[in-house]
């Protein structure tokens, strides 16, 4: 209880840290995309997924990857300019 | 005559020509339909949508073959993993384990299931069942088409010395750069495991997430992991809390509480097709008076290293891991080769050697046909 109540009073003062949300660097998203993506598994290739998919898995990333929210738009974006109709073959 | 026949002619004239206008406007509406219903599938397509579901997973078949034994198609496995997003807010992840036993049986297991509400850039609050955040060869490397061989390292699996996941509430995410190097963490609280007797007799940390602590006091744990370099991981995580012991066999059929610690070491790296990765976990219960089981130090320990050969497609695995508990230690070389036929979708031949404390050695050959979608 008394840990339950010690993680709440942290979160939400924590959770009022602005949301600095800028605009996506496809940039970064290569770099963190070439830094990350083949650490826990082998690389699954833009052409791997839809763009509608991309966006889902993305997210999970976030979380296995402990990827920063921007981390992850950044990526995200760089991911979805990759994709050209050829991936469907 | 002639003003009758330019008359009826010019009249048909203006007929068709009104006939053929109205076939156009006809064309034209069906073609402002139809692009109406491409536009609303593109839409669809794209993901136009606050909310929405993907279905991921993985699947995996096995053959075993070795000393002592007979020659199985092992095993069988699927695994579907269920995705709901909502907006940039909240994302719920849930991953159902479907195997076949040696009787024909299926075994099913709910391995996580877990909602994470993203408070900011930095931190996701997760509820729910989640792979322990103990090391990472549990959470982030056991999937089949994740795993570089066809088994886990000793003392990974169910019961040995590495946490399988939790029930409770973790707060998680990557931190801003701290000295030019990323960085990520986890905190989390959860109910806590039970010490005792496995099916078979064993006794065991039973660190499988449930949902309730048995009376004992719950589980504080953290795992902190830098980014030294691209590639590159360093992690270091631990837990501590009391384990219910339900061993307890005097009639009053109440759980004894012993003390639990668990730490972890990881490492990850990879570039240009070199893969090395090593952990060690470590579990560790403490003794309780009016009980007559010991506690104990559960520990294990892996290496391994693989090379994917540009253009061909193939890669070598070398692996030792080493997994110690109060009545046993065993230690495991395993080699493999494996054949990417994509980098989901891969083949493995492996064989290993285990060394045991208080049984021969025994040696298998496995192979797996893996999968992840
Ligand atoms: C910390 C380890 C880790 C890192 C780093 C990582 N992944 Fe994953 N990834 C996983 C795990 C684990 C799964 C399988 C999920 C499961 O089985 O529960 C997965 C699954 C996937 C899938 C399959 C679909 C899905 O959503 O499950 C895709 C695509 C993917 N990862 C892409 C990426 C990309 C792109 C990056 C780089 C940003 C990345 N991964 C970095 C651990 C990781």
């Amino acid at each position: 209880m008394k840990k339950l109540l010690i993680i709440a009073t942290l979160l939400s003062s924590m959770s009022l840290m602005a949301n600095d949300v800028q605009p996506a660097d496809t940039i970064n998203g290569v770099q963190i995309w070439a830094d990350t993506c083949t650490r826990c598994h082998n690389l699954r290739e833009p052409a791997a997924l839809s763009k509608r998919a991309w966006k889902y898995s993305m997210t999970h990333m976030r979380v296995r990857a402990g990827l920063t929210g921007q981390e992850t738009r950044d990526v995200l974006a760089f991911i979805l300019e990759s994709k050209t109709d050829e991936d469907a073959k | 005559m002639n003003k009758i026949i330019l008359s009826i002619g010019l009249s048909s004239l203006v007929a068709s020509m009104l006939l053929a206008n109205q076939a156009d406007d006809a064309k034209i509406q069906q073609l402002l339909k139809d692009v109406k219903a491409l536009n609303a599938m593109k839409a669809d397509l794209e993901g136009n949508a606050r909310s929405g579901f993907q279905l991921a997973g993985y699947a995996s078949f096995d053959w075993t073959g070795g000393s002592g034994g007979s020659d199985d198609f092992s095993g069988v496995k699927f695994a579907p993993i269920f995705h709901y997003q909502y907006g940039t807010i909240f994302q719920f992840e849930g991953e159902l384990e479907f195997e076949i036993d040696e009787k024909g049986e299926t075994v099913t297991a709910l391995e996580y299931a877990a909602g994470t509400i993203f408070l900011n850039d930095y931190m996701g609050l997760q509820i729910g069942q989640f792979m322990s955040p103990i090391g990472q060869f549990v959470q982030n490397l056991h999937p089949s088409w994740i795993n570089k061989l066809p088994s886990t390292p000793v003392g990974f699996g169910h019961d040995g010395a590495a946490p399988t996941s939790n029930i409770g509430m973790a707060l998680r995410g990557g931190l801003p750069k701290i000295a030019n190097l990323r960085s990520n963490y986890v905190v989390f609280v959860a109910n806590a495991p039970r010490f005792g007797f496995a099916a078979d007799g064993d006794t065991i940390i039973d660190a499988t997430g449930k949902s309730s602590s048995g009376g004992a006091s719950q589980l504080l744990g953290a795992r902190y992991a830098l980014n030294p370099i691209g590639g590159m991981e360093i992690g270091i995580s631990g837990a501590t809390g009391e384990a219910f012991d339900d061993t307890n066999t005097s009639g009053t059929s109440q759980n004894i509480f012993r003390t639990y610690s668990a730490m972890g070491a990881d490492f990850m790296y990879n570039d240009q097709g070199l893969d090395v990765k090593a952990e060690y976990i470590q579990q560790k219960v403490g003794d309780n008076v009016s009980s007559t089981l010991e506690g104990g130090t559960w520990t294990a320990f892996y290496a391994q290293v693989a090379y994917q050969i540009n253009g061909l497609n193939i890669e070598p695995v070398l692996r030792y891991s080493d997994y110690e508990n109060p009545e046993n230690r065993k230690k495991q070389i395993a080699v493999g080769l494996n054949y990417l036929f994509a980098n989901n979708l891969i083949a493995k031949l492996a064989y290993e050697n285990d060394t045991n404390s208080n049984i021969d050695d025994v040696s298998r050959v496995r192979a797996q046909l893996a999968f992840g979608f």
